[in-house]
């Protein structure tokens, strides 16, 4: 009898091919509120984490740029404006919840002309081979069931030359940050999930999923095998959070 | 990119400095167009001491400030941040860009136009607090406003103006400008003859020894 491939969910393990639904009803769920808890979550340094992101996409007018987990449209809504009306912009995500919120976010922004919405999975990206200048990716790798195939994927719709840009959460440093985020993550984030979104099962598994989350060096080494080169990471509010970036050479 | 800072700290200072430039030029007539005028022009700052990178990119009527910039540059400047603070209240950038500590590459000209746009920030007050507080209240609140922020400029200017005469005239701690000025123009002038007194020198060494083979 084949023994079905397992993977993580949290602290959980579970089927391959039952992760994304079960990852689909975490985001389905805090989808409307999503916005409000990160900036609850992180008291608003989530916004200054992206925008170093934005920095060292080096995006510049007329660039093509895929927003992969792309969520609410944080990032998006920066690049739109960046690239101008010669470049364009792609907003995908796995969640039609997540994307539906992102897309009226964006519309009621005005940002409209160089953006496009994709429902698509990460591990099988629905564009041509080099069609973009910049991928990034925040917050979302952790939730993908094959990181691995998801990063290759990545490559293939990246032109060469093009950036990758992976931020997500990630070890800290000192040993005492880490303590005390554990107990903020374990204990104060799923109350606070249950009083802001009625949800605390949700952001357990949001602070579970971000333990078992590969830790800088292993997800550099990850990029470098899926072909990226000049890999590096940047680590932010003392490894809380890295930025890695891989180039496609 | 500096290594000294967090990232994110780095990038939470540049992202309020922003913020706070971007609010002032808003409420400054004219400095949109002026600014807008510079769209094509990045500006690097390299401070050393403290160790911090900045990028200053004028597009339309805002001022994007970047830690990180990998793109071409028009105009860069390296130096400590006290240089800098001189460059930015200085009321003579040109002379303090040539004659100062600061180190630089590239067009001067975008940068001290820059320059003057920042220093020479006049803020409308009345405007947004008219709209908050109504036209009486915030017409009041303006005129205090104003008064103050012109009394602050002159009296700073004057202080800075007799602090320069008691240093010059009373004191003598230090030669005038214009002197000063005067004695670099001799001491270029003189470097420049002794640089050509050498060259002719050489040549005539040469002819000699051309002559005596």
């Amino acid at each position: 009898m084949n023994e079905k491939e397992k993977t993580h969910f949290g602290f959980k393990e579970v089927d391959k091919d039952a992760k994304a639904g079960m990852v689909a009803d975490v985001f389905h769920s805090v989808a409307s509120r999503y916005d409000l808890m990160n900036d609850l979550m992180s008291a608003g340094i989530h916004r200054i984490w992206k925008r170093f992101t934005v920095e060292l996409s080096g995006v510049r007018k007329g660039n093509a740029v895929l927003d992969i987990a792309g969520g609410t449209g944080d990032l998006a809504a920066r690049f739109a404006e960046i690239v101008g009306p010669a470049g364009s912009v792609v907003l995908a995500d796995i969640n039609d919840s997540m994307l539906q919120v992102g897309r009226d976010k964006l519309l009621d922004h005005g940002l409209l002309d160089n953006l496009e919405f994709v429902q698509a999975d990460a591990q099988y990206l629905p564009f041509a081979d080099d069609s973009f200048d910049c991928i990034t990716i925040a917050f979302g790798l952790r939730n993908v069931t094959d990181k691995d195939r998801a990063l290759r994927s990545m490559l293939r719709v990246l032109k060469p030359g093009g950036r990758l840009l992976v931020l997500e959460f990630s070890k800290p440093l000192n040993p005492l940050l880490s303590k005390a985020y554990d107990a903020y993550s374990f204990k104060v984030l799923p109350v606070m999930g249950r009083l802001v979104a009625n949800d605390s099962d949700s952001y357990q598994y949001l602070a579970e999923s971000i333990r078992v989350h590969p830790d800088q060096e292993t997800l550099k080494d990850m990029m470098e095998d899926a072909g990226f080169s000049r890999c590096e990471y940047h680590n932010m509010t003392g490894g809380v959070v890295a930025l890695h970036k891989g180039v496609k050479a | 990119m500096a290594a000294a800072l967090d990232p994110a700290l780095q990038t939470a200072l540049l992202a309020a400095l922003e913020s706070t430039l971007n609010r002032a030029l808003a409420l400054a007539p004219g400095s949109g167009e002026k600014l807008a005028a510079l769209g094509d022009c990045v500006f690097a700052l390299h401070c050393q001491a403290p160790p911090l990178d900045v990028f200053l990119l004028p597009g339309g009527d805002r001022l994007r400030l970047m830690g990180v910039y990998d793109g071409p540059v028009t105009t860069s400047v390296s130096g400590v941040a006290s240089d800098f603070a001189e460059l930015l209240t200085s009321t003579d950038p040109a002379a303090k860009l040539i004659n100062g500590r600061l180190e630089l590459r590239g067009d001067s000209a975008p940068l001290i136009e820059l320059q003057k746009i920042l220093a020479a920030l006049e803020v409308d007050w009345e405007a947004p607090l008219v709209d908050t507080l109504g036209d009486v209240a915030g017409h009041q609140l303006a005129q205090v406003l104003r008064a103050a922020w012109g009394w602050g400029r002159q009296a700073s200017g004057s202080l800075g103006r007799q602090l320069e005469e008691f240093i010059h005239e009373e004191a003598r701690l230090s030669p005038p400008r214009l002197e000063l000025e005067d004695f670099y123009r001799d001491v270029q002038q003189l470097g420049l003859r002794v640089e050509r007194l050498e060259s002719r020198a050489r040549r005539l060494r040469k002819r000699l020894q051309q002559l005596h083979a």
